[in-house]
């Protein structure tokens, strides 16, 4: 078999196309477009620094961070909590309140619990819930188009 | 009175003629005896392409082409002019078809049966030919087809000198090495369709006659999983999200497909490592990591054992 991983090249796709339906805060919009990814999984990490290597949001450049706590010094543009630090979610959208962070999970139920996006398997396809209000709260500016995209959640 | 005279004064003439119209019927016979003579010494001398012209005379002459030998001496200098231009020579391979055809003559001829084990281990050996043949060319995808025509020869002349041989496994060995050459030959070539679905049609064929075949069910269980997962290495990052949504539905399809080989493979070895690898990779793809861990869970165990 391939050693290849879809469902990582899924949300590396999912993820790339979200920069396309939020508007950052305009102190964000210069420097690196940082992905900052909390807890381990290798074949993510990997699909996502190639997707670094060929893809660009606007001007800034992809940048993919990594680590399993938070790390202060990072000033991340997308925070993607894995499903087993899925427990530092509450400490994570408390931190990143209106400092411009689209907080994506990956665990059942989450998008009501913190999280602007929120990957659910549904017919052996990976689609997401979408949380206006999560996205709002980050300080984000949210597009109406996305929702008809996902499954909103409020 | 007259005509009777005339008779008997060109009686002596006609004579004449008669006697050479007879030496002449003799000498074409001897002649012809001696050509045949002379093509199975060039033949013993291993001088089989000028042997070939001298029987090519042979087999049509009246006298000469209702014989066994003829036909079975150039059947023998056929196959062996083939052999002599390379063991897998396919360029060539018209010599062995006439070595062949010319050995089927010989045994409608050959009522004594004088020749027929010769003709049959002619026959038989050519049946072999093309079989190696037929297993060679498709290591080149470019020439399954005749790869194809040359193993449909060799059950055709094998049938002829066994016509009870049950080419069962043969068939089974045959499209089982069709199978794993082309689905290797997707790998290497970036997942090019055509050799997927070469490898596809072969290994299914494999499955229509022995459906629990180990191999053939676990290349066909990986081609579908590799089928789906190049759908979603070859996607673009920057596939918008409905596009993405098509692109998921058909790799799951795909994945779909590929389970049904791969748990075969378990069932029938549940101590196969490639099926429980392949199945956690399988479950995994399709996001139900449970019954991805359960197959992670039981090769662990395995290699703990």
């Amino acid at each position: 078999m391939q050693n290849f991983d879809p469902n990582a090249k899924v949300k590396a796709v999912f993820l790339y196309n979200f920069t396309r339906y939020f508007e950052w805060p305009e102190k964000m919009k210069s420097g690196n477009f940082i992905i900052h990814i909390i807890g381990t999984n290798n074949s993510l990490s990997g699909e996502l620094n190639k997707m670094a290597t060929s893809k660009q949001v606007g001007n800034q450049k992809l940048e993919i961070k990594n680590s399993t706590s938070l790390d202060a010094t990072i000033k991340p543009h997308i925070i993607f909590i894995l499903s087993e630090s899925s427990d530092m979610l509450k400490d994570i959208s408390a931190k990143y309140k209106g400092k411009g962070a689209l907080i994506v999970t990956e665990k059942g139920g989450l998008a009501k619990s913190g999280s602007a996006i929120n990957f659910v398997a549904i017919d052996s396809k990976l689609k997401f819930e979408y949380s206006k209000t999560n996205a709002v709260k980050a300080g984000l500016k949210t597009s109406e188009e996305l929702k008809s995209l996902a499954i909103a959640v409020d | 009175m007259y005509r009777v005279l005339k008779v008997s004064k060109s009686y002596p003439y006609v004579k004449n003629i008669l006697c050479f119209l007879m030496l002449v019927i003799w000498h074409n016979q001897y002649a012809q005896n001696d050509l045949l003579f002379d093509a199975q010494k060039l033949c013993n001398e291993k001088n089989y392409e000028q042997a070939i012209p001298l029987l090519e005379k042979i087999i049509v002459h009246p006298e000469t082409k209702g014989d066994p030998a003829s036909w079975h001496i150039r059947s023998y200098a056929y196959l062996q002019t083939y052999k002599q231009s390379g063991p897998t020579n396919t360029a060539k391979i018209s010599l062995l078809d006439t070595a062949i055809s010319s050995a089927l003559v010989s045994i409608s001829l050959d009522s004594a049966k004088g020749y027929s084990d010769n003709n049959y281990a002619f026959i038989k050996n050519g049946a072999a030919t093309y079989y190696k043949l037929g297993t060679i060319l498709l290591q080149d995808s470019l020439n399954t087809g005749k790869s194809e025509i040359f193993y449909q020869k060799y059950k055709k002349y094998t049938a002829i000198i066994n016509p009870s041989f049950d080419f069962k496994q043969k068939d089974i060995e045959y499209y089982n090495t069709m199978g794993s050459i082309f689905a290797d030959q997707y790998m290497r070539n970036n997942f090019d369709q055509k050799h997927g679905d070469i490898a596809k049609m072969a290994l299914l064929k494999v499955l229509e006659l022995d459906s629990k075949n180990i191999s053939a069910n676990i290349n066909l269980g990986i081609l579908y999983y590799n089928q789906g997962a190049t759908l979603m290495r070859m996607m673009d990052y920057d596939v918008d999200l409905s596009q993405l949504d098509v692109i998921q539905e058909n790799a799951k399809k795909l994945f779909k497909q590929s389970l049904p080989f791969m748990i075969k493979v378990y069932e029938l070895d549940p101590k196969a490592e490639k099926a429980l690898e392949s199945l956690q990779g399988i479950y995994s793809a399709l996001l139900d990591e449970e019954k991805a861990n359960e197959f992670k869970q039981k090769k662990e165990a395995l290699n703990k054992k």
